[in-house]
């Protein structure tokens, strides 16, 4: 708190999100003499990929592998580069004008930025399949949050079931903490390979094909993976018990489990860049939305760079890379350093970017999870917050609702507490199904502020400026 | 398809799956006798009334997004008549009358909900301006209370009773008023206007108005050109942006006012409150989360999103009434586009253009007006001549001075 007191009322650049992009980003700038404050929801450094890696309890190096430990030099970057990190505090609003609105401690505050860098990462694709709402089933990310925040893995059966590079990383790391699981079921669609396949010598040029292999080979050697998974329904009644699954042609089978981890890929976390009302546009084979943004990070509203994950999946590397051109952007255009400066300091980021990128297409493809598994039918949740099926959902287009802005009205589908985060993709992917066009023509939900819940306590002791209340006084 | 108790037995049965859509989407004709602009609760509400009570049936309502997308999909959906002025408390009170007989009218549950609206005062003057009030509404024929401090606590025991700044010593209630729900107005208009043959074409945004030789001809829209006999404006915040396509400079600002939406709680707030001291107003939705706002943003604004100093405003004013909603989460908010009229009441009136009408200046309380501003719009459009329930609502008013300056009917942009 008594570092946020002596927070002053603006800066020149505010970074939000303190993962490799968010961290680099701050830390390129502050170096070179923009006034930074690094704004992040976490009591410690290291967004999802590096999460708590000042403070994890899982010492022994090898658990959480070397790709995990690299975040700690961004992270020894950053603590001496003069930014200032406002850990533990949740920005709830942005506005065009450069006023961010954040909590911390339990009172709202007010910061204004002459530049503002969105660093908010990725999250963890929808999986709607029956029963995915039932008690013990998470996401393979969280589970990654209890593991490396808290050094904990689930007693009994885990199933660990999807698809993404992120899933066999997780459960390598699970395995080398004393998890149990069961079984892998792998739903990559055996199809991925041929769509992938020219991209192939591309990706072999790539810095992760030896460790990728590595960790395939790693989880094989100590877990049964089934693969060609389909028709994934999990059941129980209070909680799961079973895990039902068809594996290419072979006939239904089941398996029992205690706790199952689902996950097929991370899409960029977009929710503050659409509340700000950045461009979007669909990316056909990530399967999701993705900022339109300039070769800087820049996107379409002038004062707002987007870096990292949350500006198109690449990856922890590019991540950084990505933080580091959108600082020197915006150190620029600040006044920091002139153009040619700008543009010779980039060229080492962008040979990285050029680098790591090897094979992105390759895996873009190859991890493309399922049509089934994103978009659900019959009375599987699609938003879970409002209790709203796959079905409704179908029913509301026959009526003639043409998107999710109006389905809302319709059904109230993502206007619980989750604000469409959880189900904004699947009810896209749903209206485009069901109105067999793309996506892209179908749009996603327009978000409002506040982007996460807050207290009215909050909202009501938000400090006022003097033209704060000038705005609110009349006559 | 009517719907009915036996209907609705039948669906259940069968997983809803029976349902047809409520109204066509048709393809725009050449020509229309009536075309009306907007396709929210006045527009649809208009086309309504011209089938049903004056017999004009080829009748076009263009929408340039989804019908209810603009302010009847992002009010407050308070209903009230509890005005002072004789220019507006007839038509305000016509209008509750419609209300309570809309759904049988539509044969479409719009859940009119007549919960009470409650008008809290803070001082004696205020109590003697409430009183005053209340016996025009009486002599209006509407019904208005006015409760003491015991009252009202038994009404809402948990209203900050003792504020230093603002203890509250009574309220003014009008047991008639309430809520109804927005899109179900909207959805009930359009479908009742279009088994009347009318034709609701969405995603039809007018780009022009053709006039010649002082009379309007017909639309440009997005999807073409649309002859017209008349045509009426019912666009809220965008009527500055319209009218001017037919060349009129009309005494009207945009501004924008938000709203809130805490998460689902228990009954809390049992009526709708007004705290006009707090510029502030709430209710509790069906749902159950709480539904407030405030001012307006107070800057003219065509944006359909907020400034934070309202947000604090609006928030302390909501602590201040009832301050046990602190640890409550607000879960949203969102802006919409206020045509503020100069003395803070409607315009429904023949414009210079001939053949061209008007239906604007809602400032922030359009929502309850919908049915008698449709009802009374479809008359001027009919008949050429404005009903005598809105005869002081002239758009000439402001030239003429004969302004209808009601006070406390919210926040109005001459005033600030």
């Amino acid at each position: 708190m008594s570092k946020t007191a002596a927070l002053n009322p603006s800066c020149q650049l505010v970074v939000i999100g303190a993962g490799p992009a968010g961290l680099a980003a701050a830390t390129t700038a502050a170096k070179l003499g923009v006034d930074t404050v690094l704004l992040d929801e976490q009591p410690a450094p290291g967004g999802q990929i590096y999460r708590a890696i000042t403070e994890t309890p899982v010492t022994k190096r090898s658990i959480l592998g070397m790709d995990y430990w690299h975040g700690a030099e961004l992270v020894t970057a950053f603590r001496s580069s003069g930014a200032r990190h406002v850990p533990g505090t949740t920005v709830w609003s942005v506005t065009r004008e450069g006023e961010i609105g954040f909590s911390v401690g339990g009172a709202a505050r007010l910061i204004e930025a002459e530049r503002i860098i969105l660093a908010t990462g990725a999250q963890e694709r929808p999986f709607p399949i029956p029963g995915w709402t039932l008690p013990g089933v998470m996401t393979a990310g969280a589970a990654q949050i209890l593991l490396k925040a808290s050094g904990m893995v689930a007693e009994g059966r885990v199933v660990l079931a999807g698809t993404g590079p992120l899933l066999w990383l997780l459960a390598a790391q699970y395995l080398r903490a004393g998890g149990r699981i069961v079984t892998v079921l792998d739903t990559t669609p055996p199809a991925n390979r041929r769509a992938a396949l020219p991209y192939l010598p591309n990706f072999l040029g790539s810095d992760y094909l030896g460790a990728g292999i590595a960790l395939l080979r790693e989880v094989k050697a100590r877990v049964p993976v089934i693969g060609d998974v389909r028709s994934l329904r999990l059941l129980g009644e209070n909680r799961v018990r079973e895990v039902v699954y068809q594996s290419g042609t072979a006939p239904e089978r089941r398996i029992g489990a205690d706790l199952v981890l689902l996950h097929q890929g991370v899409v960029p976390n977009l929710n503050l860049a659409n509340a700000i009302g950045c461009r979007q546009e669909w990316h056909e084979d990530q399967l999701c939305f993705v900022p339109v943004i300039d070769a800087w990070g820049t996107s379409s509203i002038e004062r707002v760079a987007i870096a990292g994950d949350g500006a198109g999946i690449a990856g922890a590397r590019i991540a950084a890379e990505r933080g580091r051109l959108a600082a020197l952007e915006a150190a620029h255009r600040l006044g920091r350093i002139d153009a040619y400066r700008r543009d010779a300091e980039a060229v080492a980021p962008r040979r990285a970017i050029t680098r790591f990128d090897k094979g992105r297409r390759f895996i873009d493809l190859m991890y493309r999870p399922r049509a089934e598994h994103r978009v659900p039918q019959g009375d599987t949740l699609a938003c879970r917050c409002e209790e709203i099926t796959a079905q409704q959902i179908v029913e509301a287009v026959k009526l003639g609702s043409t998107g999710p802005n109006q389905m809302k009205s319709l059904l109230r589908c993502g206007m619980g507490p989750c604000q469409g985060r959880l189900c904004g993709l699947t009810i896209t992917e749903l209206i485009a199904s069901a109105r067999g066009v793309s996506p892209a023509d179908v749009g996603y939900f327009r978000l409002r502020p506040p982007i996460k819940p807050i207290t009215l306590a909050e909202l009501a002791s938000l400090p006022k400026s003097e033209a704060a209340v000038q705005a609110v006084v009349r006559g | 398809m009517t719907y009915s108790f036996w209907r609705v037995a039948r669906e259940a049965l069968r997983g809803n799956t029976g349902w047809k859509p409520a109204w066509r989407d048709p393809v725009p004709k050449e020509h229309y006798d009536v075309i009306v602009v907007g396709g929210g609760g006045h527009g649809l509400a208009t086309a309504y009334y011209l089938a049903k009570l004056h017999g004009i049936t080829n009748v076009a309502v263009l929408e340039k997004g989804w019908i209810g997308s603009g302010n009847a999909g992002r009010n407050t959906t308070i209903i009230r008549s509890n005005y002072l002025l004789p220019g507006n408390e007839v038509f305000y009170e016509h209008s509750m009358k419609l209300w309570e007989g809309l759904e049988q009218d539509l044969n479409f549950n719009t859940m009119v909900s007549q919960r009470g609206v409650l008008n809290i005062f803070h001082s004696d003057g205020e109590r003697d301006a409430a009183a005053r009030r209340g016996n025009s509404m009486r002599l209006h024929g509407a019904d208005g209370e006015l409760l003491d401090a015991a009252q009202v606590r038994a009404m809402v025991p948990l209203f900050d009773f003792d504020n230093a700044r603002f203890p509250i010593k009574g309220g003014l209630l009008q047991r008639r008023g309430g809520t109804a729900r927005h899109d179900a107005v909207v959805w009930g208009y359009a479908r009742g206007a279009d088994r009347r043959g009318v034709d609701i074409i969405q995603n039809c945004e007018v780009t022009g108005i053709r006039v010649e030789a002082g009379r309007v001809r017909g639309v440009e829209t997005t999807r073409g050109y649309i002859a017209a006999g008349k045509v009426g404006l019912a666009c809220a915040g965008n009527t500055s942006r319209v009218a001017a396509l037919a060349g009129l400079r009309l005494p009207i600002e945009s501004h924008v006012l938000q709203a809130f939406v805490s998460e689902a709680i228990k009954p809390l707030v049992h009526t709708v409150v007004t705290f006009g001291a707090g510029h502030f107003y709430i209710s509790q939705s069906d749902k159950g989360g709480l539904v407030f706002g405030g001012d307006i943003d107070g800057y003219n604004s065509y944006a359909q999103r907020g400034s934070l100093p309202i947000v604090e405003d609006v928030a302390e004013a909501c602590m201040a009434l009832l301050p046990c909603t602190g640890r409550l989460r607000v879960l949203r908010s969102w802006g919409g586009i206020m045509d503020m009229s100069m003395d803070g009441s409607p315009i429904i009136d023949r414009t210079p253009v001939d053949g061209l009408y008007l239906n604007a200046g809602w400032c922030y309380g359009g929502f309850k007006a919908t049915p008698a501003s449709g009802w009374c719009f479809a008359h001027t459009i009919a008949h050429n001549e404005a009903h005598a329930i809105i005869a002081a609502m002239r758009l000439d008013r402001f030239a003429t001075g004969a302004i209808i300056d009601e006070k406390g009917a919210g926040a109005q942009p001459n005033l600030h």
